[in-house]
């Protein structure tokens, strides 16, 4: 709606008078009794609470709601946090009032939980039916239409029809008529519902929609709620209360479910007929009325997501967690990333410079301050050697037998001077590019001479011929042999590993060499020179970029070398790749730490430009960490330095996802193999989905004439979009299982994961790139660029952002398929052994070349060992079951989460700019 | 006289057949010609697509090379999968090989190679389910649909449905689903009135909720409260259905039992969670629809001095009127299709429910019939699965063109007003 008009209007009389005050209560009940009814619904409290434990629990739910609206009332009070409208304060302080009220009850009356429940209700229906006849006779102001409106009417006919049918199937004698059929069978009516279930509902309608809209609301209101009341209070419709509705009927409805139905539509109904009646009725009561239902209901679905989110997490938190252990040193690694989100946070500005911008600042270093707090205590951890531990209990079965049993384990931090090559390279990661992402780009500036530019392209060519030489040689067998060529039996043996090896030995300290010469460059140019050094800095900025790029470029590449041979040189007890990524990560350090420094005395231009090279080094200073990582993690070597170790075993161990399944103990292990297998699903269904959804993406929006084949096409990937996904396990049951080796494998569950991600990919693809504005095409195209490269440096860069989002809430969605994958992939129970898809890559004499047994055998996927779990029935581990469920909901929540905030964070900076 | 009209018949009437002949011709002529020409024009539109507008000779040998390894990819793909190595070679080293020379051109002919295959596996993906259902299809016929059989007369009982209350369906051999695979008896029609009852139930959950948080997000919320719940809604939509299924599995079950009194799994509990799966999906669609109302419409409304609840109600509802209906009908798709939440909760039971709307009772859906028994089925058992794949896959995509032509009607209609 236009923001010209959209304000907050005063619906209400500003100054509040008893009445209206009354009415807020009233409301405020209504909210309560709601919640009380949810709360009996799902059996948090029981029905036949009574006595000390219903005034506990009302004396709870009172210090809760009183010290919340107390809280507020002394801010408002203070003039903090200012509450002014008149329906906020009467709702707040009739929650109070009811609860006081209630728990006043329960000490008072001989009451149980359910017949409280008919009082609340009793009293709901008169506050209603008393501010309706007030205002039918003029005593309260108010502006009522001549009638409540068709649709209050038609929806109190339904309730009455359905009321007056089970009250008349409960108590009015059957009425039945029987007829035949030509085939024989006979057919019996029973009138006893469909009588009273008219009766009721045409009275309710006419109560409603026939007088006056006070008198229409208050009435039926009275009706309906006082009547649930009344029925709950006298006690015809108990806890222990049971009725079947049928002999042949398997259920029964009891009063276990049906008194907190009763109260969660009694309360909605009244709290409409409340709200109404506070607002005066007429056209502004129905707005108010209605909006409270909205309101109800959105919080309800709310309150669904985060109670089933939160279900499973509590039910499912000990036995996914057992054992968990880090080191406080690789969790001071971990934390490194959060630092910098935090960090970055607290930069935004603070706000208007008025009084409270001091709080928003504080409030902003808050995250800061918690992290550098935890990073500070981690630290003591691991200086002083303590350990932390939070001890828990968690239930397992005991294998082959259908008994629990309890064991002890906790969560611990250790304080090992270890830390694993997955973190170090994780956190590294992250932080190069969180520190490229500052950098962004210096072409612009300084000196760029012919001969560096040579020495860039050449560093360029030298890391592709060093990966292109190793991808070769972990392709190749150690000895290959050259099968029958042209029919002649021909057998030719080259032992690869006696050829390369020498030069992969030598080529690893060379590019050792030059990379650390590389970054001695970038220093030299900082220290060495004449004039001040932050002019020397920003003239030589590109040699400052080519050392230190292209030192960690060339290093990385002679460190993935190394494995494709099994070589590791080393210099007296030194190895020699991380010996050179530390000296490069301290000098890329020194760099980025001394640029920060000049930046701090330097002009505006000169400034920016310093702070940019600053992340270069820091950037640089990661990435040499990380190929440090990198090398401990392919050559299988740990080393260590001034007593930290860097090894192939760290010390995160989360037992639950990084061990496989144990036979024959208690101790359950965990889920590892099914782990690896859904990312090795994912991996390979993005590979397969995400080139060919963009690919047919750019061409049908950008090249395909839009005509009735891209109308087509677009009609029948919507209805794919929406084909149920077992269908999709039986295409791939269908089509690829007898092409891709006659059984459930891996493979194919990745290419049917792959075709259920194709329509989305294309979808969100295709409006990504139609919502690239049509001015961007035609500025490039008036720059006489060619389709092509409009394409693909103007539309793509500007579709990035949609794309990439589509693809992470897609991805998201198919990690967690089940239906498909049990088609094609089979559900197994326990995996103990993991997928090796990468290692198992084989080179063959015949077509087709490249064999991988693993991808054509099956695996254990997450959503599978979950079904599994709920086939094999009373064998089946339920807490295991909680535990992979929790796994599940973490892997694919992670992705809606970051799919999520990525799109809110393009959005605006789109929107910015 | 008589001559002239002897020389008349004789030189008249041929020449009007000969005229009327070369009239043909010369029709046909021009007809062929604008066959020639259409297939010309669209022949040259093709050698654009794939050869480009005015190829140098080298460029036109290339695409024509990457072209024919493409069509060898999808062909050895499809006939003979051992050879598909040598195509997919070739078509990698030319893509690598173009990406040096002919940039536009391959990476155009790329594009064009990932819409043909994302065009051939919606086709495929029709073909092969048709062709394994076609062989049960052709054996059975309607007999996949069974109408149960009387017990005494073994007549076809043709109103059974409303036969509410005591007789139950039963086939000639007492079997009362009709699915019997050892005995050569595979109805279908027990799982597909499963499907109905939880789908009805479905939609009866997430239809209003539905609508009335639609209503919440696109008409009352303000940016920030909107920017907290849409994501949420999002989340929903993004729980895996199998942990739907476990908690129905290892929690629900027990609660209905507690308080319906039923043998726990039963068609209420898998058709409310069911619903609550499928209501993101009518929240977001029908919160696009609403959206999707100009703003105009609003104004002019709230001009005359409605309420904002009255102006929701008479102006963006029915405005949005195709729009939602398009949503209920795409999350009714989505109930239908919803398997393994149902096969988790209502795991043991294959019958008609008895009475036929007894909703405490439970039996397979089409999609946990296919879920459940295909692994431990072979042969026609096999087969007939994929006819109720064949359905679900229709019916579904006859509910999804639906919606998409009530959704353009509504785009167009709203258009048309501005």
């Amino acid at each position: 709606m236009s923001d010209a008009y959209a304000q907050e209007t005063t619906l209400v009389r500003e100054d509040s008078n008893y009445v209206d005050r009354a009415l807020d209560t009233t409301i405020a009940l209504t909210i309560v009794s709601f919640l009380l009814g949810l709360l009996t619904a799902i059996q948090v409290v029981a029905l036949t609470t009574g006595g000390n434990a219903l005034t506990t629990l009302h004396l709870q739910l009172l210090a809760v709601v009183g010290g919340g609206i107390g809280t507020v009332g002394v801010l408002s009070w203070l003039g903090v946090v200012p509450i002014t409208d008149q329906r906020v304060r009467g709702i707040g302080i009739g929650l109070v009032l009811s609860l006081l009220g209630l728990t006043i009850l329960s000490v008072v009356l001989p009451v149980t939980m359910a017949s409280l429940f008919g009082i609340v209700l009793l009293l709901e229906a008169a506050a209603v039916l008393t501010a309706g006849v007030l205002s039918w006779q003029g005593l309260f102001d108010t502006d009522p239409s001549p009638s409540a409106g068709l649709v209050a009417g038609i929806a109190f006919g339904i309730i009455g029809l359905l009321i007056g049918a089970a009250f008349g199937g409960m108590f009015l004698p059957s009425i039945a008529f029987s007829f035949g059929l030509p085939d024989g069978t006979l057919v019996s009516v029973d009138f006893a519902h469909l009588l009273p279930a008219l009766v009721v509902g045409v009275a309710l309608a006419a109560a409603t929609i026939a007088p006056r809209e006070d008198l229409g609301t208050a009435i039926p209101t009275m009706v309906l709620v006082g009547g649930l009341g009344l029925v709950i209070l006298t006690g015809a419709i108990g806890p222990g209360w049971t009725w079947s509705p049928g002999e042949d009927i398997d259920g029964s409805f009891t009063g276990q479910i049906v008194i907190p139905l009763f109260v969660l539509v009694g309360s909605v109904v009244s709290s409409w007929g409340a709200a109404k009646a506070r607002a005066g009725y007429g056209a502004v009561g129905r707005q108010f009325g209605s909006y409270l239902v909205i309101y109800l209901n959105a919080a309800t679905m709310v309150a669904i997501m985060v109670s089933i989110v939160a279900f499973v997490l509590m039910k499912g938190l000990n036995y996914a967690f057992h054992g968990v252990t880090i080191g406080a040193l690789s969790a001071l690694v971990l934390l490194a990333p959060l630092l910098a989100v935090v960090v970055d946070w607290a930069r935004t500005p603070a706000g208007t410079p008025d009084w409270h911008a001091g709080a928003r600042q504080a409030f902003r270093a808050i995250p800061v301050v918690l992290v550098g707090g935890l990073a500070g205590w981690l630290a003591f951890l691991q200086v002083t050697g303590g350990r932390f531990a939070v001890p828990f209990q968690y239930t397992v079965k005991l294998p082959n037998e259908n008994t629990n049993e309890v064991l002890d384990t906790a969560a611990t931090i250790t304080s090992e001077p270890t830390v694993g090559t997955l973190v170090v390279i994780f956190s590294g990661l992250l932080l190069t590019w969180y520190f490229l992402r500052k950098y962004g780009s210096l072409r612009s500036v300084g000196t760029q001479s012919d001969r560096l530019a040579d020495v860039e392209r050449w560093i360029g060519i030298a890391v592709g011929v060093t990966l292109l030489l190793s991808a070769v040689l972990l392709v190749l067998p150690p000895v290959l042999e050259v099968g029958v060529l042209f029919g002649v039996e021909l057998f030719v043996w080259l032992n690869v590993d006696t050829i390369a090896r020498p030069v992969v030995s030598v080529l690893v300290p060379v590019g050792a060499v030059a990379a650390i010469s590389l970054a001695v460059l970038a220093i030299q140019t900082l220290v060495v020179g004449s004039g001040r050094m932050a002019d020397r800095a920003f003239e030589g900025v590109h040699r400052i970029r080519v050392g230190l790029f292209g030192g960690v470029g060339l290093l990385a590449a002679v460190t993935i070398a190394q494995p494709s041979v099994g070589v590791n040189p080393r210099i007296g007890p030194w190895d020699i790749v991380p010996a050179v990524a530390l000296v490069g990560a301290a000098l890329a350090f020194t760099a980025g730490i001394v640029t920060a420094a000049l930046a701090r005395s330097a002009d505006d231009r000169l400034e920016r430009v310093l702070r940019k090279e600053s992340a270069l080094g820091l950037a640089a200073t990661t990435g040499f960490v990380v190929v440090a990582a990198l090398h401990v993690a392919v050559t299988w070597v740990d080393f260590t330095v001034a007593g930290v170790t860097v090894g192939v075993t760290g010390t995160l161990s989360w037992p639950m996802t990084m061990s496989s399944y144990i036979p024959l103990v208690p101790e359950p292990g965990g889920i590892l193999p099914a782990v690896v297998g859904t990312v090795w699903l994912v991996v390979g269904a993005a590979l397969f989905a995400v080139p060919l959804g963009v690919g047919a993406a750019v061409f049908l929006t950008e090249y395909a004439e839009q005509g009735k084949f891209t109308g087509l096409v677009e009609v029948a990937t919507n209805s794919l979009w929406s084909t149920p996904s077992v269908v999709f396990g039986l295409f791939g049951a269908a089509f690829l299982i007898p092409r891709l080796g006659e059984q459930e494998s891996l493979l194919t569950g990745m290419l049917v994961l792959g075709f259920m991600l194709l329509p989305l990919v294309l979808i969100t693809s295709r409006e990504a790139i139609k919502s690239v504005p049509d001015e961007y095409r035609d500025a490039s195209a008036a720059l006489g660029v060619s389709k092509w490269e409009t394409v693909k440096s103007v539309v793509l860069p500007a579709a990035v952002p949609g794309v990439i989002t589509g693809v992470i809430l897609g991805v998201g969605r198919i990690a967690g398929e089940t239906a498909p994958l049990i088609l094609v992939l089979g559900s197994t129970l326990n995996e103990t052994s993991v997928v090796d898809v990468l290692g198992a890559f084989r080179f063959v004499g015949h077509p087709p070349f490249v064999a991988n047994d693993m991808l054509l055998a099956s695996s254990p996927a997450v959503p599978t060992q979950i079904w599994a779990i709920i086939s094999a029935g009373v064998a089946g581990s339920t807490s295991m079951g909680w535990g992979s469920a929790l796994v599940l909901l973490l892997i694919v929540l992670t992705f809606y989460a970051v799919g999520i905030v990525t799109r809110s964070y393009f959005r605006r900076k789109l929107n910015y700019e | 006289m008589r001559r002239t009209w002897a020389l008349l018949l004789v030189f008249a009437i041929p020449t009007r057949i000969v005229g009327s002949l070369r009239d043909l011709l010369r029709r046909i002529a021009a007809a062929l010609r604008t066959v020639a020409e259409y297939v010309w024009v669209r022949l040259v539109r093709l050698k654009r697509i794939l050869l480009g507008t005015n190829p140098s000779r080298s460029e036109a040998a290339f695409s024509l090379l990457l072209l024919t390894s493409i069509a060898g990819v999808v062909g050895t793909f499809l006939f003979d999968q051992s050879l598909v190595a040598y195509p997919l070679v070739g078509m990698v080293g030319l893509g690598v090989v173009g990406w040096g020379t002919y940039q536009a051109r391959t990476a155009k002919l790329l594009m064009l190679f990932a819409t043909i295959a994302t065009v051939l596996t919606i086709g495929f993906i029709t073909y092969f389910l048709f062709e394994r259902a076609w062989t049960p299809i052709q054996e059975f016929g309607l007999n996949l649909l069974a109408i149960p059989r009387h017990g005494d007369t073994g007549e076809p009982r043709w109103f059974f449905f409303l036969d509410w209350l005591d007789v139950l369906p039963v086939t000639a051999e007492g079997n009362v689903s009709g699915w019997d695979p050892r005995n050569g008896y595979y109805s279908l029609l027990a799982a597909a009135w499963a499907t109905v009852i939880v789908t009805v139930i479905a939609v009866l959950v997430a239809g209003p909720l539905g609508v009335l948080g639609a209503l919440f997000i696109a008409e009352i919320a303000s940016d920030r409260v909107r920017s907290v719940v849409k994501p949420a809604i999002e989340i929903l939509a993004g729980i895996p259905s199998i942990v739907y299924g476990f908690i129905g599995f290892a929690v629900l079950n027990t609660f209905m039992s507690d308080t319906f009194l039923d043998p726990g799994a039963s068609f209420l509990i898998a058709g409310l969670v069911v619903g609550v799966m499928a209501l993101p999906t009518v929240v977001s669609v029908s919160e696009d629809a609403l959206s999707a109302v100009p703003d105009s419409m609003r104004d002019g409304s709230a001009a005359m001095g409605a309420t904002n609840w009255q102006t929701m109600k008479s102006i963006s509802l029915p405005a949005a009127f195709s729009g939602i209906s398009a949503a209920i009908i795409l999350g009714l798709g989505r109930a239908l299709g919803e398997t393994m939440a149902v096969a988790a909760i209502m795991s043991g039971g294959a019958n008609f429910a008895r009475p036929l709307y007894d909703i405490f009772d439970q039996s397979v859906t089409l999609t946990s019939r296919i879920a459940t028994s295909y692994g431990s089925s072979t042969g026609m058992t096999k087969d007939v699965l994929f006819v109720a794949g064949v359905m679900l896959f229709s019916i579904v995509a006859v509910m999804s063109l639906l919606a998409q032509y009530v959704e353009r009607r509504m785009e167009r209609q709203l258009q048309g007003e501005q």
